[in-house]
């Protein structure tokens, strides 16, 4: 037996039994050419597939789409490569771990690449399998630890609205954005009258309960589009689109109307609490969003001045 | 000092990567002009030795602010190694469904479906036509999705450490009559650029 011989022998060994699925179709997609891997995998032995086309024997992968990738690799004579986030798989195969692996599926990355015949034409493809299931499943449980981080970090634990920070990050955004493009925006700042009082009076268990409820007042009263966010202890912001202050002044006092009819039964003890509000319109002669702020600010607190449970808007 | 000279390109070395990515691009230009049926517009390839930390900087055909999408695929071959990027305008999205026909990918899958097939003919063509000159062959590794609707920090992240300067080649393609904006940019890393240029010499001597 010559060297070259048994070099091409082992070669083919190893191509047989190499870790990654590798199969040759002829122009017309009918399979030549199924290794080891493709035989374990499918559970269908290179005899069952010779010259069998493709798409008969693999209803699984998608006709049209496989053929927009092969058939350039066919004319224009380059490689082509799908990825498992195109398709997570091409070959509907068992994970290759089917007891500890979470996957139901082997995720798959496939490359085609171009085969020449002896007379230089492009007459066959090669198409090579990988298994790409821990990856994809990494990135994937990577991905959803991220968004979930990404919602902890911006949402207020007790009442669920966004916390200050995040809310006046998005705050800044709009402000910015107004600046280039003029709108009608509102903001409205509150603050819960006497909470102090209701602390000292019924314990924090009971403040709790009403910081909760005003929540679910804003909820009840803002559009989807607001952005509403708990500013302090017992102080609440409202950034409404497309609404001027008198828009603003009609979602107010609707809140103001909701929170004087809600009643807080805490331990047999029926509390009752209202709010007192400001709200300032942007306006292009703001030349940052803090001067903004402390417009709305100055509204809330001359609230507090006339007695509290009652709205006032900057000029 | 002896590193500076090493590392560097001359004013004609330039002009010759500029002429041999012009004549890639162009042969890569055509594929996709096959491919998809349209005319391809044809920048000059911009080749530029750059800070790995003004990459960024570099990318004309984006702006900072814009939210893109990107994939990259690695290349390596005779001691020369680098990665291709290729990243689209996400603006551009809303023609390519003018452009191309899915029919049975999902919907949301259309745009990585597509910045798939693009990177496929405009990398491989690309390196099949610059290694042709350069008698190189490069093996090209599996692509990666490097992210999608992100803006273009999140998108290259580089590893400042490992290497400093690159080597980038960078082609902003138009198709024409379409809104479609995309950038392809070829990146050798540093210790590539003494190969590279070894061969360019060669070819200047001719």
């Amino acid at each position: 037996m010559s060297d070259q011989f048994k070099q091409v022998h082992s070669l083919m060994t190893l191509l047989q039994n190499v870790d990654v699925g590798l199969v040759v179709l002829d122009r017309e997609y009918n399979i030549q050419l199924w290794n080891n891997f493709m035989e374990s995998h499918s559970g269908l032995h290179p005899a069952d597939v010779k010259d069998k086309c493709l798409f008969d024997v693999f209803d699984e992968i998608p006709k049209s789409w496989f053929k927009q990738k092969a058939e350039s690799v066919f004319t224009l004579n380059t490689r082509a490569f799908t990825t498992w986030e195109q398709r997570p798989y091409l070959f509907k195969f068992k994970n290759y771990r089917p007891i500890t692996g979470t996957a139901e599926f082997m995720y798959q990355n496939s490359t085609l690449i171009p085969l020449k015949s002896s007379a230089g034409e492009v007459d066959c493809v090669g198409l090579i399998i990988y298994d790409v299931t821990d990856v994809a499943v990494h990135r994937q449980a990577l991905k959803a630890v991220n968004n979930q981080l990404t919602i902890l970090s911006r949402i207020d634990k007790m009442t669920g609205l966004f916390n200050r920070g995040y809310w006046q990050e998005r705050f800044y955004l709009e402000f910015k954005r107004l600046q280039r493009q003029p709108d009608a925006c509102s903001l409205i700042l509150f603050d819960i009258d006497h909470f102090k009082k209701i602390n000292d009076s019924y314990g924090h268990s009971a403040g709790d309960l009403v910081i909760k409820n005003t929540a679910d007042c804003i909820r009840d009263c803002i559009r989807e589009t607001d952005i509403a966010g708990r500013f302090g202890g017992e102080e609440f912001s409202l950034l409404l689109f497309n609404a001027d202050k008198q828009q603003a002044k009609i979602l107010a006092e609707r809140l103001l109307d909701v929170i004087r009819q809600q009643v807080i039964r805490y331990q047999g003890e029926q509390i009752k609490y209202t709010v007192s509000i400001g709200i300032a319109e942007y306006s292009q002669h703001y030349t940052s969003a803090e001067i903004w702020l402390e417009l709305a600010d100055k509204a809330l607190y001359q609230s507090k001045h006339q007695g509290r449970d009652c709205i006032n808007l900057a000029d | 000092m002896q590193d500076e000279v090493k590392f560097s390109i001359d004013e004609e070395q330039r002009d010759c990567y500029q002429e041999i990515s012009n004549v890639a691009m162009g042969q890569a230009a055509d594929l996709l002009a096959r491919l998809l049926k349209v005319k391809v517009i044809l920048p000059i390839p911009q080749v530029n030795l750059i800070e790995v930390n003004e990459l960024r900087m570099a990318l004309t055909g984006v702006h900072k602010d814009d939210s893109v999408s990107g994939v990259c695929q690695g290349f390596i071959g005779d001691g020369i190694a680098g990665e291709a990027l290729l990243i689209f305008n996400d603006t551009s999205f809303s023609d390519i469904s003018r452009l191309l026909n899915y029919q049975e990918a999902e919907v949301h899958s259309h745009e990585l479906e597509f910045l798939m097939d693009i990177a496929n003919i405009l990398v491989g063509a690309f390196l099949h036509g610059f290694g042709e000159q350069l008698d190189v062959g490069f093996m090209q590794g599996h692509p990666s999705v490097l992210g999608q609707h992100v803006n273009l920090s999140e998108l290259i992240q580089p590893n400042h450490y490992r290497w400093s300067k690159t080597l980038a080649v960078e082609i902003s393609y138009q198709i024409d009559g379409y809104n479609i904006n995309c950038d392809l940019l070829l990146l050798f890393t540093e210790d590539s650029i003494p190969v590279l240029n070894n061969k360019i010499n060669y070819l200047l001597e001719d």
